[in-house]
């Protein structure tokens, strides 16, 4: 593979940025006036931070929180309790004085928050939406109420005063300021940027656009909510901390709910997912109520209303509409393939489990109330073959598929796949045992691009470390380009490798349901579940399914399809199971199935038995 | 024990508020699956109001105009507002897939209703006299406002004809219909967005009216309705957001245990075991305590 090439402009522009990115870093050599360099750039940095905390909950996970002011409040109160002076704090209800030096607090203060963060990511398992945001709202009255209640520890609405930032025997509360505070946002943005490019950042999009389809990739919905809970929340700790030190002074108003809806709204404007976004949200937020004195009392009111335009006519905020005007300066490099890369997609079978049955069901019910979708089924794959599952409409094969990839936990009975019980394992961790699936109801991921959604199906395959991913270590590139790879052969064996860089949602629709399985097999399953992969395509399309299908059989790998198309089933299956009201009816070699009776009647009715 | 008497009926007039505002939170949602955030905000609306038309700003004294005046007024107020919302906030908002971009609507819009009428009212706190007068109605050794009595009698009458309104008539019929399946409702020729606009008309309304009824017992100002707004909707989620008479009983949950923690723990914590108690049903019973059970399909 091709390492994409810079044009020179693009280098230009590059070095462009980096000269733009060290500025803030020269402002306290020759700006006097602490007005804007101190107070308000500063506050736009720390600010900034807190706006890339909400984002990797709001842009990433697709999670709305509205009590991040309370994450924000345990950073900055964490840092005032240990790093406050005894001094400075006279006649004042504390009576707890630390005097920690500043970065011990501070690293305290971002843990702690973030152990507040992980409380919260809970919730955000159980539900999302509605539900979820007044839960951030209450969590965050809960901090507001015991920084205002908790007097002995926080001085009550007073709150504490600091003091001033030395390093050195050397002031840090002048123009100074941007330098404590500049580096700690860069490095934010850096962490943040390399997660959002990995498999991170693309597991986290997978779950926001479906839980579902995520899981059954092999990602667990929780591991991954959690740690971007936990990380967001130590991101505002950090931002939290280093607000102490802004005034001075923390007291518990700025900390209200108002300040989590600002926060939100800073994240809107700019866009979300884009850090140019983040910093000219809060820019503007911060800026325009300073540029016009008359403006103060009215700012609330003009950001709902810009919040409102934004919301409707720019959807991706002003990054958005940057990237539509200049897109030179936000082009996302795609990878290139040459024709080195081409080979034929490798699938490695385990031999050791091929004298297991890779998939078995033992008597397995299903109920919702009182109805019985699937009723006491017995169903053994045998390895290797391709097994068929058929029945009318609602006989339960959906639900059979939904129960063996652990959607729905089975009412009695138990599933074992190559041997092992897993009728109580996570959808998740399903998958990891090899067990890939398709979707009857696509369930691609429509805004990442076609290989992206191949290499969410690697997932499972990637083994960089978490800190490797956030550091950007070379290792992580060198592995990102592998998989890239591997997932471009996986796109050729179904045949759309010419379409890898187009974005999910633009594929036709039997584009589509071939990307669904190359996303499967992505997984190097053991057992392959197709549930009705034919649906909707034309005659000429099935016949291509019945190559890939075939293929995929002489690669070792067992496959269940579930189909309605009787002669694409007639034809491909080794072996057919016919359900009806989530019985099983009959099971054997297709042309006896074919025959049976009972089968004719459920597809006819007992009329179409007796004319036959 | 008369005084935990005294403190449990307190609670519980309280919680009939909540109640009424949360009861105004699951009608938008039955119709249109959202939620508006800025019902908070209408409370505030049908207090300010009510105040303005039936108390003298100056004096502070009743304006002699009759009650009926300003409840009219807030009637209007509050159908105005909804159907305002409604076409400014959340039609525009379903055209996108996120949920988030609703959410973020309403609450844009209740922003900005706080701080217009902060700018355009005062940023004051004001009583407002009671129509029923202020004194205490005495049962045994309980004593009541003949306000608060109102207040459950208007609350529960709402909440009962609301449901037997939808239960019982063929307009609420449609209204279920449109809950259930908005595309068949639409198909059997029931004109699926009226009735949403409808809804959010009824939901502003009842908020309205709760801010009227709510007024005399605390005090009228622009930010009245925040934390009321917040508090009705953790009920509404306590009692299950797909249910009709869940918001009585979280409403009560909320409101009892409000005077019980004022009165034994402290007054600054009287919130917290409301907000941990929703935290909790969301953790363990995400649909409410009265909620459906969904079943995904795949």
């Amino acid at each position: 593979m091709e390492k994409s090439q810079l044009t020179s402009t693009q280098r230009t522009l590059k070095v462009l940025q980096l000269l733009l990115i060290l500025v803030p870093f020269t402002l306290p050599l020759w700006v006097q006036n602490e007005y804007y360099v101190h107070s308000i750039l500063g506050r736009i940095f720390i600010y900034t931070i807190l706006v890339v905390s909400l984002d990797l909950v709001v842009g990433y996970i697709g999670d709305i929180s509205i009590g991040h002011a309370g994450l924000f409040a345990v950073g900055a109160y964490t840092m005032g309790i240990l790093n406050s002076t005894a001094a400075v704090n006279a006649g004042s209800t504390m009576h707890l004085f630390l005097e920690w030096p500043f970065l011990p607090s501070l690293i305290v203060a971002v843990i702690v928050t973030g152990f507040f963060g992980f409380l919260l990511g809970f919730p955000s398992l159980r539900t999302s939406g509605p539900y979820l945001a007044v839960t951030t709202i209450a969590y965050g009255l809960i901090i507001y109420t015991f920084i205002n209640e908790q007097e002995g520890l926080t001085n009550g609405t007073k709150g504490i005063q600091m003091a001033p930032l030395k390093f050195g025997g050397i002031g840090f509360n002048d123009n100074k300021f941007i330098w404590v505070v500049y580096p700690f946002l860069l490095l934010v943005m850096y962490l943040k940027t390399n997660l959002s490019k990995s498999f991170w950042g693309r597991a986290f999009e997978a779950i926001k656009f479906s839980n579902i389809a995520a899981e059954s990739s092999g990602i667990s919905k929780v591991r991954f909510k959690l740690t971007a809970f936990v990380m967001s929340a130590c991101i505002a700790g950090l931002a939290g901390a280093l607000f102490t030190h802004l005034d001075s002074n923390i007291a518990p108003n700025t900390f209200s709910m108002d300040f989590s809806v600002l926060a939100l709204m800073a994240l809107i404007f700019g866009g979300v997912r884009s850090t140019f976004g983040n910093i000219v949200g809060m820019a503007l937020v911060v800026i325009l109520p300073d540029l016009f004195t008359w403006f103060k009392d009215y700012r609330l009111m003009v950001f709902g209303i810009l919040l409102l335009l934004t919301l409707f006519f720019l959807p991706n905020g002003l990054a958005g509409l940057f990237k539509k005007y200049f897109p030179k300066l936000f082009e996302k490099q795609h990878p290139i393939f040459t024709a080195e890369d081409t080979a034929p997609a490798q699938f490695i079978t385990d031999q050791s489990v091929a004298e297991e049955f890779p998939l078995s069901l033992d008597k397995v019910e299903m109920r919702f109330g009182g109805l019985v979708a699937v009723n006491k089924l017995d169903l053994k794959i045998k390895p290797g073959t391709i097994h068929g599952l058929m029945g009318p409409n609602g006989s339960g094969k959906s639900t059979t598929v939904n129960v063996i990839t652990g959607l729905y936990s089975q009412t009695t009975g138990d599933v074992f796949a190559f041997g092992k019980s897993i009728g109580k394992m996570k959808p998740f961790q399903r998958a990891q045992m090899g067990i890939a699936r398709t979707f009857q109801n696509l369930q691609l991921f429509a805004d990442l691009t076609v290989l992206e959604n191949v290499q969410v199906g690697l997932h499972k395959h990637y083994k960089s470390s978490f800190l490797a991913v956030l550091l950007g270590l070379p290792s992580v590139a060198i592995e990102e380009r592998q998989k890239q790879v591997e997932a471009y052969r996986l796109l050729e064996f179904v045949g759309l490798a010419h379409l890898a860089n187009e974005q999910a949602k633009n594929l036709a629709y039997g584009q589509s349901r071939r990307l669904e399985i190359a996303r499967a097999m992505a997984l190097k399953p053991k057992l392959i579940l197709l549930d009705e992969p034919a649906a909707g395509l034309t005659t000429s399309e099935i016949q291509e399914f019945n190559g890939i299908i075939l293929k995929i059989k002489s690669a070792g790998i067992a496959v269940l399809l579930i189909e309605h198309h009787m002669d694409m089933m007639m034809e491909i299956s080794d072996e057919i199971t016919v359900l009806d009201f989530g019985k099983k009816i009959a099971e054997g070699r297709p042309a006896d199935v074919q025959r049976n009776p009972e089968v004719v009647k459920a597809y006819l009715g007992s009329e179409g038995v007796l004319d036959a | 024990m008369t005084e935990v008497l005294q403190l449990i009926i307190s609670g519980a007039i309280q919680g009939m508020i909540y109640a009424l505002i949360a009861f105004g939170y699951n009608l938008t949602f039955s119709t249109s699956k959202t939620i508006n955030f800025s019902l908070g905000q209408i409370v505030m609306l049908g207090g300010v109001v009510g105040y303005i038309l039936y108390i003298d700003m100056q004096s502070g004294h009743l304006s002699g105009m009759p009650f009926i005046a300003p409840l009219v007024a807030v009637l209007i107020v509050g159908v105005l507002a909804g159907a305002l919302i409604h076409k400014t906030a959340v039609e525009p908002s379903l055209k996108f897939k996120s949920e988030y971009t609703w959410i973020l609507a309403t609450l844009a819009v209740g922003i900005i209703i706080k701080n217009g009428v902060e700018q355009l009212w005062s940023t004051g706190d004001y009583k407002m006299i009671s129509p029923l007068g202020d004194d205490v109605i005495r049962f045994g050794g309980i004593g009541v406002y003949a306000q608060e009595i109102l207040i459950v009698i208007v609350s529960l009458g709402i909440v009962c004809g609301v449901e037997m309104f939808k239960r019982r008539t063929i307009y609420g019929k449609a209204i279920q219909a449109v809950s259930e399946d908005k595309a068949t409702a639409s198909l059997m020729g029931i004109p699926e967005k009226l009735v949403i606009t409808i809804s959010f008309m009824m939901s502003a309304s009842i908020a309205a009216i709760a801010g009227l009824l709510v007024a005399p017992l605390t005090f009228v100002s622009a930010s009245m309705g925040t934390v009321l707004g917040i508090k009705a909707y953790s009920v509404s989620i306590i009692g299950g957001l797909e249910s009709g008479f869940g918001p009585l009983v979280g409403g009560l949950i909320l409101g009892i245990s409000e005077t019980l923690t004022a009165r034994y723990i402290s007054t600054g914590y009287k919130e917290m075991p409301g907000f941990i108690f929703l935290i909790v049903v969301i953790l363990f019973k995400p649909n409410g305590l009265f909620g459906k059970k969904i079943i995904k399909k795949v």
